[in-house]
């Protein structure tokens, strides 16, 4: 009878007698009692291939001393998980987009960038989408007419279409609608359509929302529009040659940064843009006067629009010319002083609260990076609780509704979009909308291909060259609640 | 006197022979006249006393001549010591050059004149006119008086015109046995004062090498077989294996033994192989031998005659085996402290990407976990545990199973043979991980595990034949996927063992009608593995059949293109023996007749550095293509298989591809990169690296994968922080395009490949030795890219694990004569190119002092740091054997 050894795994089993009388399944079952691995799941290996349970041991020709290798794990079989795993590229195309945490960018139609970029801005402002959402025909006022009211469910369509896809969409329906509705976007320029100034475009299509979004049913008869996006004004007019002064009020969609000679940044922008002389007949005078008016803000938006006052007419050759200044813009702005009275007063307890919980964060984390982030996402969990509040309206913070807990706007600001042209007037060149997305990140839309972009390179924007700088710049408000 | 010039020297400026020192003689007149003004005393007298023995040596009286010749030569002896510069005696004589040679002409035979063709052949050295032979020709005439005693710069302009009387009378085939008495005194002389180069270039212009046996003795015969060795490398056709057998039996000569090993293995010689083994008695440089023929990944049995004792047979077989390279990687894992698992998280480092990188998707994407599953096999590989597959499972749906059907399909035939390549080397433990996965009813789990028990193998040999006796059983299953399996399988376990039982199974599946064209491609590709450099007319003659079996159809598949890969790789590195098959290969359908020729003439001649192929294979560059021709990309990566050899070639090649990147069509650009992948592999160059990241973000996405692939290979197991920024950029620029995705997170894991230690490049022992089955891994790789999307971003992604055959550990780990690691302090710096240099120069430079193991990176070299051991061999590269110096004293 020769012994063997058989090598299993890291072990070496010694000794083993083989009786070549019997067959091989024997010496398996031999194997079986001291490794603990079923014969059916032993492969031992000799020369020349696996030992069969009914071999002949002289055929196989075992010597005495001879090493064997044997293969088995008396482990459990894998078996396929009942439930079979989905896989995303088993999963349909809608289901793919909310995957990738932003959407889908916008077929450009030849030179319609400006409405490309300016529709992607508009977009990232949840309450206009669910403004928009609540819109329907039934809601339509009698004061609308037929084309706004087109333009207005074109918009919602798609804001719609942009959700649920993955791929570019073409936002063919909403172009010929907002032609139709402002014809002067169909100017033609060698049978093309022509570039056009995105500003208007932006300021045209807010417009007719709010007309069209004035929703007469809710109880307040807000205006949706005017409550996310309206600044009020309180402007002071003054005139030097007769002393006489006079206050009005205005409400406006935009701020506007004007930019001279000594604006280096948007605050002093804002700042200038909110004095302004102007001609005026004087009724103590009772001749045209200059008059010198100030603005202050009197009442805060959600959603705080800057337009860089970039393009001016020139006459001489024509054209809408551009100022290639750099203007900084911060990523957080702070309008405090361009407040009215009033309104300074109101936000002084939310911004001294802000001012402590942000305090404490940067005492419990000494990161200092980390400030502005985390309060980021404190404000989003203020705005969930806000908006789970009044779902049906969208809630105007100012006037404080009915949540437990109020939050205040304090005047503080976080960049969330920015739409940039690239180029040396206002009708040529390319723009371009560069969105923050719900996750923090940056996704640039330059037409049918979004790109991801760093926070850092957003500020870069700011001009002073030929790359791409910012036209308008949306801000978002920060709350605090208490 | 009047300063009549030479008439030889007239008109011609004085350019000699490139060994003599340049005289300055333009308007030799004006200057010879100044210098008359100017000489000193000393000088003055020694013109007068040579101009008297001119005139003297021209006297009739034959004493009085023989007196005037002693004393001339007695002055040019004196002074021929330094040639800085010209000599005094000799710029003195040079005016009566002309004189004594008429006058030799017209002396008669005697020793006298013999005397004076002495001297004439010495004054040839500066007067004789370019190409006259002069010097030469009186030498030949001359007393035949010691070659030396004239000095250094003599001999050399002597061995200068030898070599060019060589070439004429070799045309004439007139008798050179004169030249040779010379050259053999030339060539003593040479070894002796330290200019074995010269001797060995002289022996090689006259053709007869052998002459240097009998010259070289203990001091000088390491200098000249370095110097014949790396000559060997520029040499063409046969001269180059001539040079190194005589090299290889100079060794034998002086018992250097690992060098003479080193040689034979390179020529491929299994005689010398044997001869080495026999001629040495001591067992544990033995042992080094095997350690080194087990690095080279031969397949190699020791016989009785090798070694008598049985015991010590199966000691050193086990060695050759490499059954204990696990063993020696993990000691190395364990001392760098790296065992401790990765996670592709881990690899791709995506947290550093800065909100660029999407957040993890919430839904699984096979084709991102066939990634990870690819990444994790490779950064894992061979530690034996990983995070993904090897994790416990606690019940049937634990994360081990979990892990395995998170891939789709044939994705899970990739994942149960990573399993193989965690295991790497240690077959016992691999088998016992991979054998549940046999029994599993999934066809393409069977088949991961079929593979798995091939990769397991690689490169290593047991006498159970454990994968022969697993895989065989499947070569013949109805699946096509489970027979690809265990055909890849064999290739893998079996590369370059010419294992006939294996040819005997897969042999006829070439020739079957009824099988798929993929386990026709596989079966191929497999067989050219094993038998790879063999030129074994068999397998050639079934893949020849099968390839004129194919239909015009099966000829545009994609899988096509292993069928002639398989049939290159037969002749791997083994030049004309691949014409026969050439010739037939130009019967084929023209659709892959191109492609064969390109695939032939490249695998014969990879790594020989063959001047005249390159240019054949650029030729074919530079066409344009008739439409849907394929033959161009075999032909770019062709280039980087025969120029990869030597660092010259290399980087030469590096710049002809840029050309060619640059005028080149389409698919010729395709192919660029990865040529460059090829010459650079595990060897991160700079500007290699700035091209293919320019390639990278190519607006061709086949260019733009074949570039990220190859940013991968030439990072390789270096973990090299540039190239991993690279590619993690990379990986959020094309975070939306699934292929180029998978195409980066492979390049991550090849870079991170073994957690760095480990290498793909080829070659090894100090770049002399190409590994054959190593380089067929990877060209095989390369051809596989060459069509991405069908096969790697298709269902054949498991080639890539064709590269295992290329995977070594970059270790030097020392052990003692027992074989236990021991660890030695050594200094790892950049190796210095010592070739031809003088005494005994430096041969690393900016070096670290470390203790073993080590890792060596691309271009290094490693030192021992202490006297108290000597290795065993002078390569220190993968195992080494130290012996303790018996002279050594503890300070």
């Amino acid at each position: 009878m020769p012994t063997v050894s058989v090598k299993w795994q890291k072990k070496v089993l010694d000794g083993i007698e083989i009786d070549v009388s019997l067959p091989p399944y024997v010496f398996k079952a031999q194997l079986y009692d001291l490794t603990g691995v079923p014969p059916e799941r032993q492969k031992i290996m000799v020369k020349g291939g696996l030992l069969k349970d009914d071999g002949d041991w002289a055929a196989i020709g075992v010597k005495d001393g001879q090493k064997l290798m044997m293969m088995g794990t008396a482990d459990e079989i894998v078996k396929a998980p009942e439930k079979a795993i989905v896989f995303a590229e088993d999963l349909p195309e809608e289901a793919l987009a909310t995957n990738l945490g932003y959407s889908a960018g916008l077929v450009n139609l030849g030179n319609t960038c400006y409405m490309n970029s300016t529709v992607q801005c508009l977009k990232s402002v949840p309450e206009l989408k669910s403004a928009l959402s609540n819109y329907s025909l039934a809601a339509r006022s009698n004061d609308v007419d037929q084309t706004s009211h087109m333009l207005t469910v074109a918009t919602r369509e798609l804001f719609g279409e942009l959700d649920r896809s993955v791929n570019a969409v073409s936002p063919s329906q909403f172009w010929m609608v907002l032609r139709k509705k402002y014809p002067q976007f169909s100017q033609l320029q060698n049978g093309m359509h022509m570039q056009q100034d995105a500003e208007e475009c932006w300021t045209q299509l807010l417009y007719t929302l709010s007309q069209s979004l004035k929703a007469p049913t809710s109880s307040e008869g807000a205006d949706a529009v005017k409550a996310l996006f309206g600044v009020n004004l309180q402007s002071r007019l003054h005139c030097q040659e007769s002393g006489e002064e006079s206050s009005e009020t205005e409400s406006v969609y935009s701020l506007k940064c004007h930019i001279s000679h000594e604006v280096n940044h948007l605050h002093e922008g804002l700042k200038h843009g909110l004095k302004g002389e102007l001609e005026k007949t004087s009724p103590a005078l009772g001749r045209t006067a200059l008059y010198v008016k100030e603005s202050l803000i009197d009442s805060l938006p959600r959603y705080l629009t800057v337009q860089f006052v970039r393009f001016f007419w020139k006459r001489e050759s024509n054209q809408k010319a551009k100022i290639l200044r750099k203007v900084d813009y911060p990523l957080v702005l702070d309008i405090f002083d361009l407040c009215s009275e009033d309104l300074r007063k109101k936000l002084e307890a939310p911004r001294q609260k802000l001012r402590e919980e942000e305090g404490k964060k940067l005492g419990l984390q000494t990161s200092a990076k980390s400030g502005s982030k985390d309060s980021d996402v404190k404000m989003t969990d203020a705005e969930a609780s806000a908006n789970g509040s009044g779902e049906s309206s969208t809630v105007n913070p100012q006037e404080g509704t009915s949540s437990e807990k109020e939050t205040h706007m304090t005047g503080i600001y976080d960049l969330v979009a920015v739409l940039t042209h690239k180029g040396r007037s206002a009708d040529s060149g390319h723009y371009v909308a560069w969105v923050k997305q719900e996750s923090g990140k940056w996704i640039q839309y330059d037409d049918d291909n979004p790109s991801m972009q760093r926070e850092e390179d957003i500020t870069k924007l700011s001009g002073g060259g030929d790359w791409h700088m910012a036209y308008i710049t949306m801000y978002k408000a920060r709350f605090v609640s208490m | 006197m009047a300063p009549v010039p030479d008439p030889n020297s007239v008109g011609g400026g004085a350019k000699r022979d490139e060994a003599t020192t340049k005289i300055p003689s333009k308007d030799s007149k004006k200057k010879d006249d100044k210098k008359e003004e100017d000489l000193s005393e000393e000088d003055l007298q020694l013109k007068q006393n040579l101009e008297l023995y001119v005139e003297r040596v021209q006297d009739p009286n034959p004493e009085l001549q023989k007196i005037a010749l002693e004393s001339m030569r007695k002055e040019i002896r004196d002074s021929t010591s330094s040639m800085t510069s010209v000599p005094k005696p000799l710029k003195f004589l040079r005016p009566h050059y002309g004189v004594l040679k008429e006058f030799h002409a017209k002396m008669a035979e005697s020793d006298l004149k013999k005397m004076l063709a002495d001297i004439l052949s010495v004054l040839a050295l500066t007067m004789s006119a370019e190409g006259e032979r002069e010097s030469l020709n009186y030498r030949l005439n001359g007393s035949e008086s010691d070659i030396g005693s004239w000095g250094h710069e003599y001999v050399r302009n002597l061995a200068g015109e030898i070599a060019k009387e060589y070439t004429i009378r070799q045309g004439e085939e007139s008798s050179i046995e004169d030249l040779m008495d010379l050259v053999q005194q030339i060539v003593s002389f040479h070894m002796k004062h330290n200019a074995e180069t010269e001797a060995v270039d002289l022996l090689m212009d006259v053709e007869d090498l052998d002459l240097l046996l009998e010259h070289v003795d203990n001091t000088n015969f390491r200098r000249t077989c370095n110097y014949l060795t790396s000559a060997a490398k520029y040499l063409p056709g046969p001269d180059d294996m001539l040079v190194l057998d005589i090299a290889y039996m100079i060794y034998i000569k002086f018992a250097e033994y690992p060098n003479a090993l080193q040689i034979a293995l390179f020529l491929d010689n299994m005689q010398y192989v044997k001869q080495v083994f026999t001629s040495c008695t001591d067992l544990v440089k033995k042992k080094q031998f095997c350690y080194m023929i087990a690095r080279h990944g031969m397949t190699f049995e020791l016989d009785q005659e090798m070694v008598a004792n049985d015991e010590d047979k199966e000691a050193l077989q086990d060695i050759v085996n490499n059954s204990k390279l696990s063993e020696g990687y993990l000691t190395l894992a364990r001392d760098i402290e790296v065992m401790e698992a990765k996670t592709p998280e881990d690899i791709y480092k995506a947290h550093l990407l800065d909100g660029r990188a999407s957040s993890g998707p919430s839904v699984d994407s096979a084709r991102q976990n066939l990634s990870a599953t690819f990444v994790n096999a490779f950064v894992n590989a061979g530690f034996g545990q990983d995070k993904l597959m090897t994790v416990p499972s606690d019940s049937t749906s634990g994360s081990a199973g979990n892990w395995l059907f998170k891939n789709k399909e044939h994705g899970k035939t990739s994942a149960v043979a990573s399993l193989g390549m965690i295991q790497l080397w240690d077959v016992e433990t691999g088998l016992g991980h991979l054998d549940k996965y046999f029994h599993s009813n999934d066809n393409p789990v069977v088949a991961g595990a079929l593979l798995g028990v091939g990769i397991v193998n690689c490169g290593i040999k047991n006498d159970c034949d454990p994968a022969f006796a697993l895989l065989s059983g499947y070569i013949d299953n109805e699946d096509s996927s489970v027979r690809i399996g265990a055909i890849m399988g064999l290739g893998i376990a079996y590369a370059g063992s010419q294992n006939d039982q294996i040819k005997i199974r897969l042999s006829p599946i070439l020739n079957d009608a009824n099988a798929p064209l993929d386990v026709i491609a596989f079966a191929a590709l497999s067989l050219g593995m094993i038998y790879v450099g063999s030129c074994n007319e068999e397998v050639a003659q079934s893949i020849i059949f099968a390839l004129m079996d194919r239909s015009e159809a099966e000829l545009g598949e994609a899988l096509t293109r292993f069928l002639p890969l398989g049939l290159g790789l037969l002749y791997l590195g083994k030049q004309e023996s691949v014409e026969a098959t050439a010739e037939v290969s130009k019967t084929f359908n023209e659709k892959i007749r191109k492609y064969c020729d390109m695939t032939l003439l490249s695998c014969a001649y990879a790594g020989t550095g063959n001047v005249l192929k390159v240019q054949d294979l650029l030729a074919q560059c530079g066409e344009h293509l008739v439409k849907g021709d394929i033959h161009q990309g075999p032909a770019v990566i062709g280039l980087a298989m025969v120029a990869m050899s030597e660092e010259l070639g290399l980087d030469m090649e590096i710049r002809s591809l840029e050309r060619v990147l640059q005028y080149g069509e389409q698919n010729i650009r395709r192919a660029v990169p990865l040529a460059l992948g090829l010459l650079c592999i595990s060897n991160p160059k700079v500007t290699v690296m700035d091209t293919l990241s320019r390639l990278s973000h190519d607006t061709d996405s086949e260019v733009a994968m074949a570039a990220i692939i190859s940013l991968g290979l030439i990072g390789a197991g270096t973990n090299n922080a540039r190239i991993a920024g690279m590619l993690r950029n990379l990986s959020s620029y094309y975070y939306k395009d699934a292929s180029l995705l998978f195409c980066v997170r492979i390049a991550q894991g090849f870079v991170h490949m073994g957690k760095g230690l480990l290498t793909l490049n080829p070659f090894h022992s100090e770049r002399l030795l190409l590994s054959p089955t190593a380089l067929a891994g990877i060209v095989t790789l390369l051809h596989a890219c060459l069509d991405m999307k069908s096969i790697i971003l298709g269902k054949y992604h498991y080639v890539l694990y064709f590269l295992v055959l290329a995977m070594q550990p970059r270790m030097m780990l020392t052990v003692d004569q027992s074989l236990k690691p021991i660890s030695v302090p050594v200094r790892v710096g950049q190796a210095v190119d010592v070739v031809g240099q003088a005494g005994r120069p430096k041969t690393i430079t900016g070096f670290q002092t470390h203790s073993t193991p080590v890792l060596l990176a691309a271009g290094e070299r490693a030192e021992l740091a202490t006297e108290k051991y000597i290795p065993l061999s002078p390569i220190l590269e993968g195992f080494v054997i130290l012996k303790e110096n018996p002279d050594y004293r503890e300070e």
